[in-house]
């Protein structure tokens, strides 16, 4: 009944056969996803690689890079442009806490536990240093580059599928070519995304937004330090209920907008419930909580009884095993 | 360096810059073989050193190879993609791409977009570009967005635009250019079709017996034999649906086939092939194409000759058009008073070309497909193309050669456990056969005894209804002069189709699978 999930934590600068072990490690998974609804649903390789030549160029190097490490086959080449993937939606909240002194970007991440990679990414591929929690093995589900900027990403609770890409490979482009929130708008509203997601970002000025993006309309860019699964109003009835987003929501914002909120007070509130969920055979519970603190340059990740530091300056490779159990959450 | 050495030579020899071909292309370099130069090509053995020594990569991208079988004998650096595995990877310059999926393709296009948008296709072409400059590509079909990412991979398109291919496809408009190029078509009235009626009335001067064919369409699927109501009946659908569609008069006919290629020259003029049309044992389809016939002897020299001429002139209109290139035209031959009309038009390569370019008229000057690059090169020539047709139309230039399209042709659905290897298979005097040995080239067969067979179908292909299962040309004639399979035809299909064995599909949910497969445009056709 328990589900498991190991976390590791991976540093190479340079893609080569670390990023190589991770890929073979998870493409049958991955393979079989992407041909679920058929190979003929999913664009070719040309159309992948015209998709980011056009929004993306500044990626293509790195694209390269990991498609020959990947093999050079044709459909990990398309896999990985992430370009029209198979729709998927995800739970997920975020919010931003930022003083004068300080910025912080804090989230829970909800999803079946079975499906995420539980990789901690510490690479230097272009000319930001990025730590990060990969998602279809480059993507990212939130992270942090060296100059200061944040990111996370959280399903928007919309059924709307169209000509775009998955938001993790935005975010990576995010943290590879970008320093501050400006410049990450600017992006957000540009590139277009195959389904809803609200993108929250924050950088080491304080400054911070959410995007809500989405396939079918412009995307809303607004100074809003809060996200959970909804752009505006709710849309898919079912899928806010279940995943209580107006509730998360509603928590976060009494909770930011409380001088008194702390960043141990806001850290503790995703702790626990209605932020911390354990509907894990819905696939709804929480696998982590991530938080980063762009001016530091630190991530943290947070298990009930575990907390994982990392750092630019301080990144050690460890594996941590979680255990995700009807009664709550265990690592050991 | 060859910039400044050629440079070099033209002054030496007196040359001035205007001299050379101002587009010449990476590989066609001006200066032959060092000694002299060759700004224009004026003789065949020009023709023939020129693509020898070519450098830039030549493409033909399609299904199969089947079309150009050979070309790369003439040809320095041709390739062919292909999405059939006919070789098993035996030949050098076939590149099938490894990672594959079952798709269900609508027509050749389909499978051409899918393979020039394949990474593995694009890596094979850019691993071998110059540059922005990939080479040159022919294909047997394409459209607006295969011209699209040719140019995107550097590729030139070595045929006229897809729309002006298009609109010359149409069978109307066939009938329209002969008109006017005084090349007769069968009696025909071209007209809408709403009812039995109407058929009736705009078809009066037509007589009772007619054949109904649509603006596009191919082997047998679009054409429709009418006599009266019941057949009007069976095909009243796709008739009303098309706008107008081409009413003939049922004529005592036999099919035939002719290529050519278009050029700045003039048009130069294949020789008239009898056509395999219909048979039972070959398609399952009524009036389709299942072969070709080439021998010097094929219909009277009158009939010969007049084919020859309308040709000529054909080629001439296209070129007024806006086309050139490489065509090939279907003429029916009146059995009854000897009338040569015009069937239809494929402005591209085609089934017959792989006799065309097989023969020993092609093999003592250049195969036609030659003349078809030399028009898309860059290259400037001036050749006396009435002295090649001459020579070509002479009987002792046409030596005899025959081709068989063998498809499935019962209606039972199975996957193949056994298929027979592409290469030359001997026939016994038992009438068994068996492999002899490998070879890519048709000429390898080396008498009646012996067949070359490109197999289509492998193991682990479904065999459906309509299905290719693999071509066999060989060397004399297959049908006798009452237009028969003759003996020895239906000993090498018998022999051919007993090499192929199939397990039965058990399981209904994977049969269903398999004749939807088979029926919703997965049976494609590959020529």
């Amino acid at each position: 009944m328990d589900k498991m999930l190991d976390f590791r934590t991976v540093r190479e600068e340079t893609a080569g056969p670390r990023w190589q072990a991770l890929f073979e490690y998870h493409w049958p998974a991955y393979e079989q996803w992407y041909l679920s609804e058929g190979e003929r649903e999913r664009p070719g390789y040309l159309a992948c690689y015209n998709a980011l030549r056009q929004h993306m160029p500044e990626l293509l190097d790195t694209y390269r890079t990991l498609c020959k490490l990947a093999g050079g086959s044709d459909l990990a080449a398309r896999f990985l442009s992430l370009y029209q993937p198979p729709p998927y939606i995800t739970g997920c909240s975020q919010a931003v806490l930022a003083s004068p002194s300080s910025t912080m970007l804090a989230r829970n991440y909800d999803y079946p536990p079975e499906l995420c990679e539980g990789t901690i990414l510490y690479t230097h591929w272009n000319e930001r240093r990025v730590i990060a929690m990969t998602d279809c093995l480059w993507g990212v589900l939130d992270g942090m580059n060296d100059r200061g900027l944040a990111v996370s990403l959280a399903f928007g609770g919309r059924k709307a599928v169209g000509q775009g890409f998955g938001a993790p490979i935005i975010l990576r482009y995010l943290l590879e070519f970008c320093d501050t929130v400006p410049e990450a708008s600017e992006v957000l509203a540009r590139i277009p995304t195959h389904m809803a997601y609200n993108i929250t970002v924050a950088d080491s000025a304080g400054r911070y937004v959410t995007a809500m993006i989405a396939p079918d309309r412009r995307a809303s860019i607004r100074r809003v330090p809060v996200a959970t699964n909804h752009q505006k109003k709710i849309e898919w009835y079912a899928h806010a209920l279940a995943s209580e987003t107006l509730i998360r929501e509603r928590q976060l914002s009494i909770l930011v907008d409380d001088e008194d909120t702390t960043e141990e007070r806001l850290i503790a509130a995703f702790s626990s419930p209605p932020l911390f969920r354990h509907d894990y055979r819905r696939g709804l519970g929480t696998v982590y909580t991530a938080i980063y603190r762009p001016c530091s340059g630190r991530a943290q990740f947070h298990w009930p009884g575990l907390n994982l530091d990392l750092s630019f300056d301080h990144f050690p490779e460890e594996r941590i095993t979680v255990r995700y159990g009807v009664r709550g959450l265990n690592h050991g | 360096m060859l910039e400044y050495l050629t440079r070099l030579l033209r002054r030496l020899l007196g040359h001035t810059p205007a001299d050379t071909s101002p587009q010449t292309a990476p590989g066609a370099s001006p200066v032959s073989d060092g000694a002299t130069t060759m700004s224009q090509i004026k003789t065949i053995a020009d023709v023939r050193r020129y693509f020898l020594n070519n450098k830039e990569p030549v493409y033909f991208i399609s299904a199969t190879n089947f079309n150009l079988l050979g070309i790369g004998d003439w040809v320095g650096n041709f390739r062919h993609i292909n999405y059939i595995n006919c070789f098993d990877d035996q030949q050098r310059n076939v590149f099938v791409p490894k990672e594959k999926f079952p798709r269900d393709f609508e027509s050749i296009e389909d499978i051409n977009n899918y393979l020039l948008e394949h990474k593995e296709v694009i890596d094979f072409i850019q691993s071998r570009a110059d540059g922005d400059n990939a080479g040159t590509a022919a294909f047997l079909m394409f459209d607006e967005h295969t011209e699209e990412v040719c140019k995107q991979l550097g590729l030139k398109v070595a045929f006229p635009p897809a729309e002006l291919r298009s609109r010359m496809d149409n069978k109307i408009e066939t009938v329209r250019i002969g008109n006017k190029a005084g090349v007769p078509s069968v009696p025909n009235v071209l007209a809408k079709v709403g009812s039995y009626q109407e058929l009736c009335e705009v078809s009066k001067e037509l007589g009772d017996d007619l054949v109904i064919q649509t603006a596009f369409g191919d082997s047998g699927h679009t054409t429709f034999f009418i006599s009266n109501e019941d057949d009007y009946y069976k095909h009243a659908e796709e008739i009303e649906a098309e706008s107008e569609v081409k009413i003939m008069k049922r004529i005592n006919c036999r099919g035939s086939a002719i290529e050519a290629c278009a050029t700045r020259c003039g048009t130069v003029v294949g020789p008239l092939m009898t056509e395999l049309v219909g048979f039972k044992t070959l398609t399952p389809y009524k009036g389709g194409w299942c072969g070709n016939e080439m021998f010097a002897g094929a219909f009277d020299q009158s009939v010969r000759d007049k084919a020859r001429e309308y040709t000529f002139q054909f080629g001439e209109a296209l070129r007024e058009e806006g086309y050139r290139g490489y065509f090939e035209l279907d003429f029916l031959i009146d059995m009854d008073n000897g009338e040569v009309y015009l069937g239809e038009l494929n402005p591209r390569v085609t089934g017959a070309s792989s006799l065309t370019n097989v023969a020993a008229f092609a093999h003592s000057d250049i195969p036609l497909f030659l003349f078809h690059l030399l028009e898309f090169s860059d290259v400037d020539f001036d050749l006396d193309i009435n002295e090649i047709n001459e020579r070509w139309a002479h009987p002792e230039s046409v030596d005899s050669w025959s081709q068989l399209v063998i498809k499935h042709t019962d209606e039972s659905v199975d996957l193949l456990t056994q298929a027979p290897r592409t290469g030359v298979w001997k026939m016994a005097a038992d009438g068994s056969l068996a492999y002899h040995h490998y070879d890519s080239h048709p000429h390898a067969a080396e008498d009646e005894s012996e067949g070359f067979f490109l197999r289509i179908s492998g193991v682990g292909d479904f065999r459906y209804e309509g299905a290719d299962l693999g071509i066999l040309i060989t060397r004399g004639r297959l049908m006798d002069d009452d237009f028969q399979l003759n003996e020895r035809a239906k000993a090498w299909i018998e022999g051919i189709r007993a090499q192929y064995a199939g397990q039965s599909l058990q399981d209904p949910v994977v049969e269903e699978v398999a004749v939807s497969h088979a029926v919703g445009g997965g049976n494609f056709k590959i020529l």
